[in-house]
């Protein structure tokens, strides 16, 4: 059959792209693998091959969501014609296809780059790239080989998905006019609707291709047996990946602070920890290749953990698209049908990687004498060592739903009847990642001080006089304003403060502003700020909404404060008024005035307007409002609203009013605190012989309370030729009327207008707020091991 | 002693103590019965909302209470002092941590899966045409 209006020339052409990279890629991934310039130059075209295919099939991708082509499923679920222009990246990598695409992009840049300065090491290096590359591809494939299927392609129409195979709707040839469904596409969820979502995911994703990098230099040594020449071309790239990496995750923080109402930028969430755990374990390869350049003798564990880095982005991978993080994650995932695909992927690299680490471990070189307590090389080689486990750590906490899977009661060898589950994941991660923390930073502090081979005794300590002094005494003034004793924390504090000053000390005092130490110091100065500012944030945070109205016998006060309109309430060493709500699009902000008191009298001192999305996706999200100070944050997020317009919620003596819905058995939830069931339908229509003379019906309705009583109202609609009449029903007690307005045609179904009397109530919200000290160091240290990592990458390439 | 064994000794020692608070923190999804059976302790319970039954929420005492069914079958009612999450009605699965009294199961944290919100939306209506 022959389809009106469709663009199959972009099916065509997007399919076709799909396939040559992805056999361009297995060339490549083949040729690079064979010996001999003849068969590296043509790895070489076929890599640049596979990657101008993916670019072009990448613009398409965009060309048709950009001209919307609604008979494409991607288009018709991403795109929508409102979509405003600057959100069409945000919708390209919204979906799964999308967000492949994204990350093979990265990875085909990046091979792009190799190809040219991997010199002696392109034939293995790139190598890995295409062979990494055409997994990728391949789920993108939407190859069919019997009942088994190979990726889903961003290029197949709606018509052409498995669930809409022979339903009537496809037999038409003008399906695309005739269907009112594609005129216009379901859009982007409106909660990816900011620029978080332009600029997170392409970072973090660049940062997930990047660990490849590290990982085909280690690859390449072990094909080649050569655990020298390659050194320096992966410090620079695994310091490049330590940076973007952990600007991706810092900005994934930022973005659930800012814009979500999850309550802080880090909430241990399985999302979160397999995107942290490949940035320390690559963080410790960095540290270990230094060693490696500088003295040598680490050659396996180096390897061991560059490859690691690499193998953990596969398996978050697989955690976070398999579905089988569904119940512990608040990113609702759901299985995409990839799964085993995803599987092959991980278990080729791992089994493929490792194995070859180990069968070359024996002609590994090996250290030739101990490293001295008093080197660098042997504490630096510690902390790689904390990095790993705290890494492992974490990656063992959030596989729980791996290990249920696995030996489960319903799992492939069942080893335990109940699946196992994380009661308290924050307190959990917490308790175990903070003493790991402090290792770190000390570690940190020290090391500048430390020589490669053997440091001074008395030099390392007369060194640090002044940081000693100066770390004590801001760390007791710290801890004394914030009232902040727990003796770990303390401690946390001391050794990120130790770190940060220690590192400024050694920088401006001992290497005299040296440029060569400069990035180590910097990213150095800019993680122990970090650490310090979620520190002091998270344990001072301090919840300053409190509901004194009630506060029932049974529970204590709570952490949400309840405002009337105009009423203007304590909240903390803040007063607060509601003054009103206003809609903006999808938005609805509710305005709050913050008052100190200053004299007796209330000083206005800032506005503050959290809202809600009126999200009909995802259903309705709150967004917080924060006023940063310089030491601290005040965030605040509408807990509880009644999401009805102002206008709507004042109108004459009966107000909300409100459409319902129902068939007979079915029950809807009203006002909040209302069931309202439909029982039965009630129908008189006496029979003339010109059909029925009048029609009567009437909806018996049961109406139960909070409390548990029930009332059962009987609201009538009348019709007498084109004369309708109603008579309504209302329970006085709870000041409600109902309204038997008609029959909804289309859905055969009665429609009952509620109302509400005016004075049945008074408009409030309950809203959250609380205070986040000293936020800032937490941002600041962000852009400065961002700003460090830059230095060191740049004056690493310029030495070399 | 060499300096990797130390290095290897310590990372043994913060395994072992890592497995050690795993264990203490660690705890398996039960049902409304085990709950019960083991009243007060915290635990991790996999049910569904039973919309035939009421479902209140008083924003004075910020209190909302509904009935979970659990996979069982068992139902009992649940009491959340946190403001009522949105769109509740339409979970599919509600994931709640917290402990069982002898009136009601006492939840301090809910996570709501909703998968078919977003198949709904992505439904071709073939009823609807263009007239």
């Amino acid at each position: 059959m022959h389809y009106v209006g469709e663009h199959l020339w972009a099916a065509e052409l997007g399919r076709g792209l799909t396939a040559f990279s992805f056999i361009f890629s297995v060339l490549a991934a083949i040729a690079y693998y064979l010996k001999g310039d003849e068969w590296k130059k043509l790895g070489r075209l076929a890599f640049r091959l596979h990657a101008t295919t993916l670019f072009g099939l990448i613009g398409l991708l965009f060309f048709i969501m950009a001209n919307h082509y609604f008979e494409f499923d991607y288009v018709w679920k991403h795109t929508s014609l409102d979509l405003p222009p600057r959100y069409l990246f945000s919708a390209f990598w919204e979906g799964q296809e999308g967000s492949f695409l994204l990350w093979m992009f990265w990875n085909a840049v990046l091979g792009f780059i190799l190809t040219f300065t991997a010199g002696k090491f392109e034939g293995p290096v790139v190598g890995v790239f295409a062979a990494v590359q055409a997994f990728l591809v391949s789920m993108i494939l939407g190859v069919y080989i019997g009942e088994m299927h190979i990726g889903y392609s961003p290029f197949i129409l709606v018509r052409e998905m498995s669930e809409n195979i022979g339903l009537p709707w496809t037999q038409f040839q003008d399906y695309l006019t005739r269907f009112p469904n594609f005129a216009d596409g379901s859009g982007l969820n409106p909660l990816l609707q900011n620029y978080w979502m332009t600029i997170h995911p392409p970072t973090l994703f660049l940062g997930f291709a990047s660990t490849l990098v590290p990982f085909s230099y280690a690859i390449a040594g072990l094909l080649r047996n050569d655990y020298k020449s390659w050194i320096n071309s992966a410090l620079v790239w695994s310091f490049f990946s330590v940076g973007i990496l952990g600007v991706g995750i810092l900005m994934g923080g930022a973005w659930a602070y800012e814009a979500l109402s999850f309550g802080g930028f880090w909430a241990w969430d399985p999302v979160e920890n397999t995107s942290l755990v490949p940035w320390l374990v690559m963080a410790g390869g960095a540290h270990l290749l230094l060693i490696q350049k500088n003295k040598g003798g680490v050659v396996p564990s180096t390897l061991f953990l560059l490859i690691l880095s690499f193998l953990l982005v596969l398996y978050s991978t697989f955690l976070t698209r398999s579905g089988i993080l569904g119940d512990s994650s608040v990113h609702a995932f759901v299985d995409l049908g990839l799964s085993g695909q995803l599987l092959i992927y991980l278990l080729f690299f791992t089994i493929g990687s490792l194995g070859l680490l180990l069968w070359r471990y024996k002609s590994l070189p090996k250290k030739e004498k101990e490293d001295g307590m008093d080197s660098r090389e042997f504490w630096m080689f510690i902390g790689a060592l904390v990095l790993l486990i705290s890494g492992l750590q974490i990656t063992l906490s959030t596989s729980y739903p791996v290990f249920n899977q696995l030996f489960g009661p319903e799992g492939l060898i069942s080893l335990y009847e109940e699946n196992k589950v994380l009661i308290d994941p924050i307190a959990h991660y917490n308790a175990i990642q903070v003493p790991f923390a402090l290792i770190i930073v000390l570690l940190i502090g020290a090391g500048q001080f430390l020589s490669y081979h053997k440091t001074s005794k008395s030099q390392f300590f007369k060194r640090q006089i002044l940081t000693f002094i100066a770390t004590t005494l801001l760390s007791i003034l710290s801890c004394w304003v914030l009232d902040m004793w727990n003796p770990m924390y303390v401690g946390l504090l001391w050794a990120s403060y130790y770190a940060a000053i220690g590192n400024l000390e050694f920088w401006f005092r001992w290497a005299r502003g040296n440029w060569n130490v400069a990035g180590s110091t910097v990213a150095h100065l800019g993680f122990a700020l970090i650490i310090a500012g979620s520190l002091v944030s998270n344990a001072n945070k301090d919840i300053i909404s409190q509901n004194k109205t009630f506060i029932h016998e049974e529970f204590p006060a709570n952490e949400n404060l309840l405002i009337h309109q105009g009423d203007t309430v304590e909240l903390g060493e803040y007063w607060v008024c509601w003054t009103g709500q206003t809609e903006e699009g999808i938005y609805l902000n509710y305005e709050l005035e913050f008052f100190e008191e200053k004299d007796g009298e209330l000083a206005k001192v800032f506005d503050l307007s959290p809202r809600i999305q009126l999200n009909e996706r995802m259903g309705n999200v709150a967004e917080p409002s924060t006023r940063h100070f310089i030491n601290r944050d005040i965030y605040t997020h509408v807990t509880y609203a009644d999401m009805r317009s102002m206008e709507e919620q004042s109108s004459e003596e009966w107000k909300n009013q409100f459409d319902i819905e129902l068939a007979k058995g079915e029950s809807h939830f009203l006002y909040g605190k209302y069931q309202v069931k439909l029982d039965t339908l009630v129908v008189e229509a006496p029979n003339t012989t010109d059909g029925p003379e009048y029609i009567v019906l009437g909806a018996g309705l049961s109406v139960t309370t909070m409390q548990d009583s029930t009332y059962k109202i009987m609201p009538i609609y009348a019709v007498q030729g084109d004369e309708a009449q109603h008579v309504d029903a209302e329970i006085k007690e709870l000041g409600l009327k109902f309204s038997f307005d008609r029959i909804n045609y289309e859905t055969n179904k009665p429609v009952i207008i509620a109302s509400e009397h005016k004075e049945a109530e008074e408009p409030f919200i309950l809203i959250k707020a609380e205070v986040f000290p000293w936020i800032n160091l937490l941002w600041l240290g962000s852009i400065l091991m961002a700003l460090g990592t830059v230095i060191a990458v740049v004056t690493r390439i310029r030495r070399s | 002693m060499k300096n990797s064994q130390i290095a290897i000794i310590i990372a043994i020692a913060v395994l072992i103590g890592y497995t050690l608070v795993r264990l203490g923190n660690s705890s398996t999804y039960s049902n409304f019965e085990q709950a019960t059976e083991k009243m007060g302790e915290k635990t991790t319970v996999i049910g569904y909302l039973n919309l035939e039954e009421s479902m209140d929420f008083n924003p004075k005492t910020v209190q909302f209470s509904f009935t979970a069914k659990d996979k069982k079958g068992n139902q009992t009612r649940v009491i959340y002092n946190q403001p009522k999450p949105q769109d509740f009605e339409r979970s599919e699965e509600i994931t709640m941590t917290g402990y069982a009294t002898d009136t009601a199961f006492i939840a301090t944290d809910i996570l709501m899966k909703c998968p078919s919100k977003y198949n709904e939306q992505n439904e071709i209506d073939s009823d609807k045409i263009y007239k």
